[in-house]
């Protein structure tokens, strides 16, 4: 791949950063908030426990809540079994 | 002042030294709502009970079924067909004659559930769906009676303490109120909910002995599958259709 070519995709991709999501290590815009990112990851459960950096997350906060490099995200399905 | 046999049965907790005589003695004196009687209820019933709690109110609707058995302790293979709350009484009456059981058998919703809980200090949910545990945190909010959450999917489990006026409340964090949320049968591992049920009976003699409770503002989540506890932080949501302005 010719170097032009590898600048034009850095650059249609945007700038990203790691994250570590569910243990797991990914790549998102470094403008990613948590709402880009369930979105990206198709997390849609109105239930779902959100977890950024050990804390909860409420749903009106996951726009707010960008995302920086290392963050660590925790989607978790409630247990709702006894 | 215990009597003679309390302090035989109770010899052993009442060597450690944080609980004490006036540890048990405050659990002799408490009356505490146990919601469900399956995997998790199972469990806390009979360790509080064994653990000298004075009165047990015990809810479920349901039937003992053989599919129950492979977690659902309390109950046997001599029970099936019996209501749970008769076999579960009859156990623990066995283990603990001086334990007042109060068997309540109807469906845990709104309607009764103030009436029910009156009287008692904790709340221990032992439920298996969203819609019980809501009925449950309503009655929590209302009538300011702290509210141990626990629930367990498969190889995982989880659980929280609710302090109302002070902590988020189970509405807080499941916003849906149970709506879109369909019954599913779920995998379910005896072990799992014996470790959640456990974790949420020593918060429960601990905040009865007395002391703050530790799992306040702290979901614990457990992973059978790697044996492993992970926690999450939870402040209260000021929006919050049940507790939000309540303090």
């Amino acid at each position: 791949m010719s170097c032009l070519r590898v600048e034009r995709l850095t650059q249609s991709m945007g700038t990203k950063i790691q994250v570590i999501i569910n243990g797991l290590p990914e790549a998102v815009p470094e403008d990613s908030n948590l709402e880009s990112v369930m979105k990206l990851f198709n997390e849609l459960d109105p239930d779902l426990i959100v977890e950024h950096n050990g804390k909860y997350i409420y749903s009106h906060q996951y726009k707010t809540t960008r995302l920086s490099e290392n963050d660590r995200i925790e989607f978790i399905n409630p247990n709702l079994g006894g | 002042m215990l009597t003679r046999e309390q302090k035989d049965r109770f010899s052993r907790q009442l060597l450690i030294p944080e609980f004490g005589e006036t540890g048990q003695k405050a659990l002799l004196e408490a009356s505490v709502l146990i919601a469900g009687l399956g995997g998790l209820g199972s469990v806390s019933a009979y360790y509080l009970a064994a653990a000298g709690i004075g009165h047990l109110k015990i809810i479920d609707r349901d039937y003992v079924a053989i599919e129950n058995l492979n977690r659902q302790i309390l109950h046997n293979t001599n029970d099936l067909g019996r209501p749970k709350i008769e076999s579960a009484r009859d156990k623990l009456k066995s283990l603990n004659p001086d334990c007042i059981i109060e068997p309540i058998h109807t469906d845990i919703r709104d309607k009764g559930l103030l009436d029910f809980v009156e009287g008692c200090r904790l709340i221990i949910d032992a439920t298996d769906n969203l819609d019980a545990r809501l009925a449950l945190n309503r009655a929590s909010v209302e009538k300011r009676i702290p509210f141990i959450y626990g629930g367990i999917d498969g190889l995982s489990g989880m659980t929280t303490t609710f302090i109302p006026g002070k902590t988020a409340c189970l509405a807080c964090i499941f916003p849906s109120q149970g709506r879109n949320r369909k019954d599913v049968i779920i995998g379910a591992l005896g072990p799992v909910a014996g470790t959640i049920a456990s974790i949420q009976c020593t918060e429960a003699v601990m905040i009865l002995s007395g002391k703050s409770p530790k799992l306040a503002g702290r979901m614990l989540r457990f992973n059978g599958m790697e044996i492993d506890f992970k926690e999450t932080k939870i402040t209260r949501n000021q929006r919050c259709p049940v507790c939000g302005s309540k303090d």
